[in-house]
Order: structure tokens, then sequence, then C-alpha cells
């Protein structure tokens, strides 16, 4: 299976992906790597940090880069969301055709191969759960019938740490249907002056964004992603991660069995980005606290920093050790 | 950069338990064990533990709570100097003055060796290693003061001090690489916790297993004596593994009285006092105790004495009635007047058969067979002969109540005695050795004590019967001065701190502790004087004159005085013991009636015939009819033993236990050949006229062993021997130890590499690079800390080294990871990479650092026990 993946040519694509973001977003190249995983894994994913960190342009430049049909850009939607949404606005509602004499359903902007759902803990729980519903079935049931989303179809959340007035924390449940929750963060000193003088020039790239990869090369990327091998170790570890979530005192809900599926396909992915037909122990070491660490309920948010690196850092300790012979 | 915070205290709880209790616990087995050796320290190691132990814990907290050093230390010190002045001030010039400055000094010094320790281990990182080479220095030092060694007794001083050198230099070490904030702390310290003490005692087993020739041999030199005859400090006797009973070298200074009413010998003595049938008694010597070691503050024995008149053989290794004489102990004893020569038998019951027990001054040794009935009761017999004074006897000073005619001897040898007065044309060297007395206070009293209880006697034997009579005197309330007692309430060898309690204070002791006393009361007066051991005669003997019984309870301790022309003349100022019951009457009946053997015959087996019962042999010596022949080359004859016993050592073997090569000495009572007598014209025609084979009644095997004269020489330089053995084993240990943790690094390396040289199977060789590459790249310095292995590569080492590790790891993982094959390139890669790897980091690094770099063993240690804390969950 491992044999059959086309490693250059993933890597090609995902390089000139990966190329074409960072003509936009300067000196995150680990961050657009776990976005590209999240979208490789056929998942959807949550960035967090504080307003003007890139997060909007990031989701915006990501889906100008990708071509729909006949070299067209593919869907892109965005929506700010606030207390007032409804889940109408987001499904689309029956609205009366006068010519037609019938209710018609206008689809709403849900109906896109890349949504950006901005500020996602503003929204009622309602329209939360709305839109994580079809995040995870694919489909949006309207009334008696059902509509299937977009084959490509990729979420990108984001959440502000700060500012937590009049917000609704996404509930766990639904927090863990978010394959990874990324920490944005500043560039570092160099690549900030950096940005600081060329900024003109990078609004200029970002309105004139290549579309660099056909969205049925990111099908088959996906595709490819589900034959990367996973050597009995790995599986291992990633089994005592999600058991010593559950058994630590200082962790009140652990991981689900559901994360670990997810966590798997993230590291299939992630190895993908990074050129490999198989998954190494930096991969786990690289993910693990993107994918798990939101799932997780702590008991004191003292030991949150703590409690998790922990339980990475026995399974690396473990890993690195290891001598496998085959 | 690190900021660490002030209170760390499961940090400090962990100090605390893991390094501070067992330091207390070797604090205590250190201060018990130099509590044994010296007596200055009175035995209060109880009270010093819990000084020493305050010190430990209260700098160890003070300091790990980040108290200044200097203004912590030096209020204690003006606290302790104040306290010191105020000692000084209330106890002016007393006796409790000295007492309390003294106790004062010695618990102040290990309160603030304590504290030190405590201080060292919460600040500094090196210092267990400091304390550790501190600590076995010590040890060499105590150890070499002992007197004693045997492989069991140096395992056991040094065994428990490396375990705890290398206990305390790994638990520092992982203590301070605990991670305060990690809840499961104590799982990560057990867990090191348990694996060093695996790998430590696996380790320490074999170093002292493959060490233990060596002690041997140290135990060997030092004489031989110390693992069979090891000794239990409360018993005179000790039992050897049959149950017969060895002197001890120390018998009569070690303890009190064997307790049991065992009978050790009897002796059949013909000493008689002039010109009657009377029989005299005699001390039987085993040792004399010539000088006192300032050192362990005990008397002790030394064979390099001036004129050494001790006979010491070993009747066992001696055939049957053939004898062994040392006459240069008569020229040694030097006194001739009045003297003769006595023979003793000694029938030995419970007393070992190598033991050798006479009246001074003995010269002669010959072992003797014991009639067939008495052999149940009598394991072996000596004849010996000494050269005796007609001055000395068990009666010698006591007075036998009512006997006037013993009386009126000791009267006639007091006025003989009393024509010495003048030792002045005696030897110097013999006079400085015999009246040597050290100085300090504990003897100034002594001498002070002497010069009073002698201050009206004109002659040497009116002081000796003066120091007698103060033992014997009464207190302001009519009872006696000074009390027999078995538990004088100070267990141990009495010492000089001992001795003074015993003659100011307790007035209550055993043998050793009077005769101690009278040797320097008698020094301090200027008699050459010694303590003799051995075994007091008590005359019970009416049935069969001459004949002795000696119990277990009988072994003493007594003076003898030198008196120029007489020699050493017996005294014993041991207060009789009031409530000492009297030892059993002899029962039994003296295995008299020896027959004498017509025919012993010693030499070597050549054949042994168990179907016939004969027994070929080569004659060596033979005593026919009491005519000793010495024969050279030997004579073949054959035995008849139909009839013999034969024996070995102590116990009746069988005829097939005889083998061929045992030199055996064959005794004949056969009335045949009572009346044949040998022409001792030419040796072969010797033995014609005897029947053969020649009917053989006895046979004695002569155990293979080594000349006791031979020992005794070795004996003579056992003091030097056992210092300079015993600091060469110590250091030897000691630089061992050292040497393998500072080769322990490139030892580690060396053996990485060669697993990488060696292994040609390109994965597990990939496995081998990795590791030692990383083992190098640790023990240089670069620890990779807080990345991954393959982060560290990219961010770290490879554009400092200008290496390809970062590409090595990725291939390392793929056959680590990965399903699919390496591709040829790869594992020409993987087959190469370690070797240029080594040589572009080894060229980065100067000589000078990669040397130094490589002796520091605590990088070792971490690479093998801190574990690392990756970063998770900060912005990427």
């Amino acid at each position: 299976m491992e044999k059959h993946i086309d490693t250059e040519l993933a890597l090609q694509n995902i390089e000139r992906l990966t190329g074409n973001i960072e003509t936009v977003i300067k000196g995150k190249r680990k961050q657009i790597k776990f976005v590209l995983t999240a979208l490789l894994a056929k998942g959807h994913i949550l960035l967090e940090d504080n307003p003007g960190t890139g997060k909007t342009v990031m989701a915006k430049t990501l889906a100008q880069s990708i071509a729909g049909e006949h070299q067209h850009r593919i869907n892109f939607k965005r929506i700010q969301f606030t207390p007032d949404l409804l889940p109408m606005d987001l499904i689309g509602s029956h609205i009366f055709d006068d010519t037609r004499k019938d209710f018609i359903f206008r689809k709403g902007p849900l109906f896109c191969n890349v949504l950006l759902a901005d500020e996602i803990n503003r929204a009622s729980p309602k329209v939360q759960s709305a839109l994580l519903e079809c995040m995870a079935e694919n489909q949006i049931t309207m009334g008696e019938t059902t509509f299937r989303l977009e084959n490509f179809f990729f979420t990108i959340a984001t959440q502000n740490p700060v500012e937590m007035e009049g917000t609704y924390p996404l509930p766990a449940a639904q927090l863990d249907r978010f394959f990874m929750k990324i920490i944005f963060g500043y560039a570092d000193e160099d690549t900030e002056l950096e940005i600081f003088k060329n900024y003109m020039m990078i609004n200029e790239n970002l309105i004139n964004i290549q579309r660099v990869l056909d969205m049925n090369e990111i099908l088959h990327l996906q595709q490819e992603c589900e034959q990367v091998f996973v050597h009995d170790e790995i599986y291992r570890s990633v089994r005592n991660i999600v058991w010593s979530t559950r058994k630590d005192n200082q962790i009140v809900l652990g991981a689900s069995t559901r994360s670990g599926i997810i966590f798997l396909k993230c590291l299939r992915a992630y190895a993908l980005v990074n050129g490999r037909t198989y998954v190494i122990e930096d991969d786990v070491n690289d993910l693990a606290f993107a994918v798990l660490d939101h799932r997780l309920i702590y008991r004191n948010k003292e030991t949150r920093m703590k409690v998790l690196p922990g339980i990475i850092n026995d399974e690396m300790n473990r890993l690195t050790k290891l001598k496998i012979s085959q | 950069m690190k900021i660490e915070k002030i209170h760390r205290p499961k940090i400090l709880v962990s100090q605390l338990l893991l390094l501070i209790i067992p330091a207390i616990v070797a604090g205590v087995y250190m201060l018990w064990f130099i509590n044994r050796y010296y007596s200055v320290l009175s035995d209060k190691w109880v009270a010093q533990t819990v000084f020493l132990s305050a010190g430990l814990i209260i700098a160890c907290i003070l300091y790990n709570y980040r108290f200044r050093f200097s203004s912590t230390f030096l209020p204690l010190l003006l606290l302790l100097f104040i306290i010191w002045k105020v000692i000084n001030i209330t106890f002016t010039g007393e006796f409790s003055g000295f007492y309390a400055a003294a106790g004062f000094y010695l618990f102040s010094g290990l309160f603030l060796a304590g504290w030190l320790v405590g201080f060292g281990f919460a600040r500094f990182r090196y210092f267990p290693v400091l304390l550790s080479i501190l600590l076995l220095a010590v040890q060499i030092v105590v150890v070499s003061k002992t007197t004693d060694i045997s492989t069991q007794k140096l395992v056991y001083a040094f065994a428990p001090v490396l375990f705890f050198c290398i206990y305390m230099i790994y638990i520092a070490e992982v203590i301070r690489n605990m991670n305060e904030d990690d809840p499961a702390i104590g799982w990560f310290i057990s867990k090191k916790l348990l694996g060093f003490f695996l790998v430590t005692s696996i380790m320490l087993w074999l170093i002292f297993s493959s060490f233990k020739k060596e002690f041997n041999a140290i135990e060997k030199e030092y004489g031989g004596s110390a693992t069979k005859k090891e000794r239990d400090q409360e018993s005179l006797t000790k039992e050897n593994k049959d149950g017969s009973i060895s002197n001890r070298k120390e018998m009569g200074m070690a303890g009190g009285r064997g307790s049991t009413k065992r009978l050790v010998f009897i002796a059949k003595l013909d000493n008689y006092f002039p010109g009657t049938e009377n029989p005299n008694p005699l001390y039987f010597t085993y040792d004399y105790f010539t000088k006192f070691d300032t050192l362990t503050q005990t008397l002790e024995t030394d064979s390099l004495m001036p004129s050494n008149d001790l006979f010491q053989p070993d009747p066992s290794s001696i055939p049957l009635y053939f004898t062994k004489e040392d006459s240069s102990v008569l020229v040694k004893a030097k006194g001739l007047l009045l003297r003769k020569v006595v023979t003793a038998e000694v029938y030995k019951s419970l007393l070992s058969p190598t033991e050798y027990l006479a009246p001074s001054t003995a010269f002669f040794c010959q072992p003797i067979t014991v009639e067939k009935e008495y052999q149940q009761q009598f394991k072996s017999a000596y004849r010996a002969k000494m050269y005796v004074s007609d001055l000395n006897s068990a009666y010698f000073i006591y007075n036998p109540a009512g006997n006037q005619q013993l009386e009126d001897f000791q009267q006639q040898r007091f006025s003989q005695l009393r024509k010495v007065n003048s030792w002045e044309n005696e030897d110097t060297q013999f006079m400085r050795y015999y009246t040597y007395i050290p100085s300090g206070d504990a003897f100034d009293s002594i001498r002070l004590l002497a010069q009073q209880i002698a201050h009206d006697s004109v002659f040497a034997v009116d002081k000796i019967i003066g120091i007698r009579n103060y033992f014997l005197s009464k207190d302001e309330n009519g009872l006696p001065l000074f009390k027999y007692s078995d538990n004088p309430g100070i267990p141990g060898l009495p010492s000089a701190s001992k001795l003074n309690y015993f003659l100011f204070e307790n007035h209550k002791g055993y043998c050793a502790y009077f005769a101690g006393a009278t040797l320097f009361l008698l020094r301090a007066l200027g008699l050459p004087s010694r303590v003799a051991t051995g075994f007091l005669t008590v005359d019970r003997s009416e049935k069969n004159k001459a004949w002795y019984w000696f119990y277990e309870d009988q072994a003493h301790a007594w003076v003898q005085v030198y008196f120029p022309g007489y020699g050493w003349i017996d005294f014993d100022t041991t207060v009789p013991s009031t409530e000492q019951q009297q030892s059993p009457a002899p029962d039994g009946t003296p295995p008299i009636n020896v027959q004498s053997a017509y025919f012993v015959a010693n030499g070597i087996v050549t054949m042994v015939d168990t179907l016939n019962r004969r027994v070929n042999m080569i004659v060596k010596k033979l005593i026919y009819h009491d005519r000793v022949f010495d024969l050279r080359e030997g004579i073949r004859t054959e035995l008849d033993v139909s009839l013999a016993t034969i024996s070995k050592d102590t116990g009746t073997v069988q005829l097939k236990d005889l083998s061929t090569g045992n030199e055996i000495t064959a005794l004949s009572f056969s009335e045949t050949l009572k009346d044949i007598q040998l022409d001792s014209s030419g040796s072969q025609g010797l033995l014609q006229k005897i029947p053969t084979p020649v009917p053989i009644d006895e046979i004695k095997i002569i155990p293979i062993k080594k000349e006791h004269g031979e020992k005794k020489e070795i004996l003579q330089t056992k003091h030097h021997l056992s210092l300079t053995k015993l600091l060469f084993a110590g250091l030897f240990l000691l630089g061992l130890f050292i040497i393998i943790l500072f080769a322990a690094p490139w030892l580690v390396f060396q053996l990485y590499r060669m697993k990488t040289t060696l292994t040609k199977n390109s994965i597990t060789k990939a496995y081998w690079s990795f590791s030692t590459a990383f083992y190098l790249l640790n023990q240089l310095g670069y620890n990779r800390e807080n990345s991954s292995a393959l982060q560290f590569a990219n961010n770290d080492i490879d554009p400092y080294f200008n290496t390809s590790l970062a590409a090595f790891i990725n291939v390392y993982h793929k056959t680590k990871y990965s399903s699919i094959g390496l591709t040829n390139q790869e594992e020409i890669f993987i087959q190469t990479f370690y070797f240029s790897f080594e040589k572009s980091v080894c060229g980065k690094v100067p000589r000078g650092a990669y040397f130094s770099k490589f002796l520091n063993f605590y990088t070792t240690f971490n690479y093998f026990i801190q574990p690392k804390n990756l970063r998770h969950g900060e912005a990427y």
C-alpha cells in the first residue's frame, strides 16, 4: 500500500500550495502545514489566537489557491458569527417564489468548498450545533429533503481567546469534531519586520493569488493519505497517549476513541505533508498537542500546560529509546 | 533562562528522605564503628548521632530555602563560642568542667560537621563526590587502626561505605534532575531507585567477589588467625567449629571469664615444693601482653618484645612422640637462679589440638598418646618441659588460709626477692620497653597513686605486696574497696580510660582489670613488668597428687615482674570473688599409667591395602625403645594394621581414609617387640630383626599444615603489614572506584562505538549509529534537552557542525517505522554515516575540551537518567 504513494508528486503539490500561501502568510510554515494536514485528513480546523495574527488571511489564501472546476475559483464563503445569527443564515431557507407559486430552497453559505467561520464562539449554541452537524455528516437536512454538501468541504473556524464576554464557548462534544486546534501566534521579530516593510506587496499578492492546485488533486491527496503506513509502535503510542489522558487525575475528561482515530488520520496526513509514506515519532510529537488539547477538560487551568506535554514526553522518550528490528 | 522557584518543597522532602536520612544512617554506622575502638568517645553514639543529624537536617532545610551561608553560619559559630565561654566560667577547674568541655567539643564538632554536610548537599552539585572521597579515606584510616582483619570484616567495613558513596552521588543527581511540578514525582524516584539498587548490588558483588583473593591474601599475611578465631567480645575462649576451644590472644584481656564450667584440659605437673612431696601449682601461661598501644588505648601482644621467651609450637603438627624444642627461650628468660626443669603432661578435652599451654618458661613439646579408654574424653595430649623458678607458685601471693607450711615458704621467697633491689645493670632497651607508661592526665593520676601506695616500701617485693594490699584494703565503712565482678558495666577491652574509671571510681572488675591496673602501677614505680594470660591453677587434687583440672572459668590474667637473676616471677593481684562458687571437684580419674610405645615410626604411606589391612610406609624417623633414629633415606616397611585405631586431628577415621602420600605416625605397644633389641649399625639392616608386618596399635595421620613457626615470623611484622597492606587495599579500592567513575563516559562511548562498528545489518547499524552519535553529542555538551532528535539535528547540530545528521535521522526513522526497504543509496549512507559524522564533530571540538568533557561522568549519568522534556503547546 505504502508503495503506491507517489511521494514525489505529493510533495511537489504540497510544496506548491505551501509556497503559494507563504507569499502572503510569512513565517508560518508550521501552521500552514497543520492546516494542510487537517485539509488532507478530510477534517476541519479551529484557529485560535488574538485578533490580527492572520487567521482570516490564512483561510482566504488557502481557498483562493485551490482551483475549482474549469479553472474557476473554488467556492469560498466567510461568515462572521454574531450572537444574533440564526441557523437559517447558514443553511439557507425556503422562500416563496412568485413565478412558480412554490417554496424554493435558497442555499445558504454552507454550500461551499471552504468555509471560514469567523469567531465561532460568538454565535448561539443553536447555530454552532447546526454548523457542526454538517461538518460531521457532510450533509444538511432541511425539512424532508437532505442536501449533500460539496465533496470537498473544509471548515476553518476561528476563535478569540481574549474578550470572553458574551461568548458561547464550544461544548466538548463539538470541539471534538475539529481535528486540530492551532494556536496561530505572532510571527517572530525578523519576520514581523519583513512584513512591515513589505505589507504593500503582500496585499498585492493577496489580491492576485495564484490558483496552484486543482480540487481533484486535493481529493487525490486525501485518498493517498489513507495509504500512509503506520507502524504498530505508533498505533501503540497513540493508544498509550489516549489512555494516559483518561487515567490522569488532573484531566476530568480524557480523549475519546474518536479522537484517537482522528489523531491517526492527522498523523497520516502530516506524514504525507512532510513527503513521507510512513509516520515517525516526530509526527506524534508535533501533532499530539494540537490534536488532543482542545478535547480535554482539565481540573484546573494551571496544570493545563503541563499534563498533556508530560504524557506526550513519556511516550516520546519511550519511542526514541525504542529499538525496532524488523 | 531557567527561573527556579525559591520554595521547592518536594525537592526538599526528597533530599531529606533520600539523602539526609541515609547520611544519618551512615553516620550512625561510622560513629558506632568508631565508638567500638575509641574509648574516648565512651560509647555515647546515640547522643552523638542526634547532634550530627540535627546539624544535617537544620542545614539542609535552611539552605534549601536559600538562606545565605555567611549570615547563618557565623551566628551559629558565635553561639557555640558563647556556650563554650559559659561552660568555662561555670565549671571552673573542676573535673566535671573538663568533661563538660570535652563533651561540648565533641558534640559541637559533630553538629558543625553535620551542618556543613547538609549545606553541601543543599547547595553544591559535586559535593557528594567530595564527601565520598572523604568518607572512604576516613574508613581506610579507621579500619587500618583496628587490629583484626578478615575478608568478611573488610567487606563489612568497605561495602556499606562504598555503596553509600555511589548511592549518594547517584541520588543527588536524580534529585537535581527532578521536575518539581511533575505529579508523578514519587514514581519517577522509585523507578530510579529500584534500578540503582539492582545495578549497584550486582556491581558491588562483582567487585568484592573478584577482589576476594586480594582480601584473603591480606588476611593470610596477617597471620590467618582472624577468620578462624573470630573474636566475640564477651567470652574468653572461643569455640572452634568442631567444638574445641582455642585460647584467644586477648585471653583475660577482653572480657569476663567464661561463664560455663566445662573442662578445658587437665594436666599433671611434676612440680613440688623443694624438699617435700607437696605439689606446687603453677599458672599455665598462654600469652604475654607487653605493649601498650596509645592509639587504641589497649594492651597488646607483641612478638617483637625484647627477649621473647614465649614458646608457641603447634602440637598437632608434631608427630607423636617426636619433640620440638626451643632452647633460645631459656637464654631469653634471663633468670637462672633457683631454676629447675619441670615436666608437665597436658590432656586436652575442649582445648583445640593446635594450642599449647604450659607454665613459663616452656621450651619443649612432645605429643603423646591418650589411652584408649580416655580417648572419648581427651582428644589429644602432649608433654611439656619448662624451666621453672622455685620462687614461682600459684600460691605465691595469697595466703593459703591456715597452711603454716605455705606461709613459711612465702615469707622465705619474699626475703629471697628482697635481695634484689637494683635493675641498674639491665639492658636499657629492655628496661625501657617493660617500664613504658604513656604520658597524659590519665596516667599521671595512676603514677600518683603508685607513689602513695609505695611511699614507705624500700624493696620491690614490698611495693608489689603494697599494691596487692591496696586492692584488698577496706574503705571507711569497713567494706572491701575493690570487688571482683565479671560485669564491670563497661564492655569491651579494658583501655586506659576504663582502667582509670576502675581504679578511681568504679572499683569493680575482673582479672584483666586488676592485672592491667597493677601493670601500670608497677611500671609507674619503674619495675619491668608484663601481663600474662592463661589458666589459673587450683589445687583440688587430694586423690591424685599433682594432677590439676582446668575449667573454662579458670581463664585468668595476672602480672609478671622481672627480677634480675631470678627472671620473670608471677604475681596475682586479683581480689577473690565473693560470689564465685568453687569449681566442681575433679571427678574423673586421670589417664595415668601411660604405656610407652616400643615402636614409633614416622613417615610417608606408600600403599594401603584395605582388604588385608596392610599398610606400607617409608619410615623417616624411628623411636625404638626410647632410642631415636633419624633415617634420612627412609626404610620401607610393612605394617599390620588389623588392630590399629587410626585417628586424624581429634577424630577416629577408617582405614580407607588413609591414602598414599599421607604422613603418619605408627605406634606399637606389642609385647612381641618388648625383647627385641636393635643394633644401631647400618640403617638398612635396622629393621631386620623386627617381625614383618609390624603389628601396629595406633596410627595418627598428620594433617598437612604450615609450620607454626612460619606463622610467627609473619606475625612479627604484622603491624607494619597490616597498615600498609590495608592502606593499599583501601587506596586500591578508592582508586579503582575513581578510575571506573571517570573512565565510565569513555568506556560507555567505546561500547557504543564498538557496537556501531561491528554491526553489519543496516537496520541495527542505523540504531547504533544513532545512539552513538547522540551519546557523543551529549558527552560533548550538546544536549538535546527540549527538542526531539530530529529538531535538534535540524536546528542545532547540522548548522553548527556542518553534518548530515538530520538526513541520517530521516533514514533511521525510515528503518524504524516504514514498511518499505531502504534504497541502495540509503544503505550506503547508513554504512558510512557515523564515522564521517564523528570526524566532523571531533574536528570542531578542541582536543583539550574533548578530553575534559569525556571525564565528566555527570553528563553520562544525565544522558541515562534525565528524561527529555519536549516543548508543547506554545505558539508554533
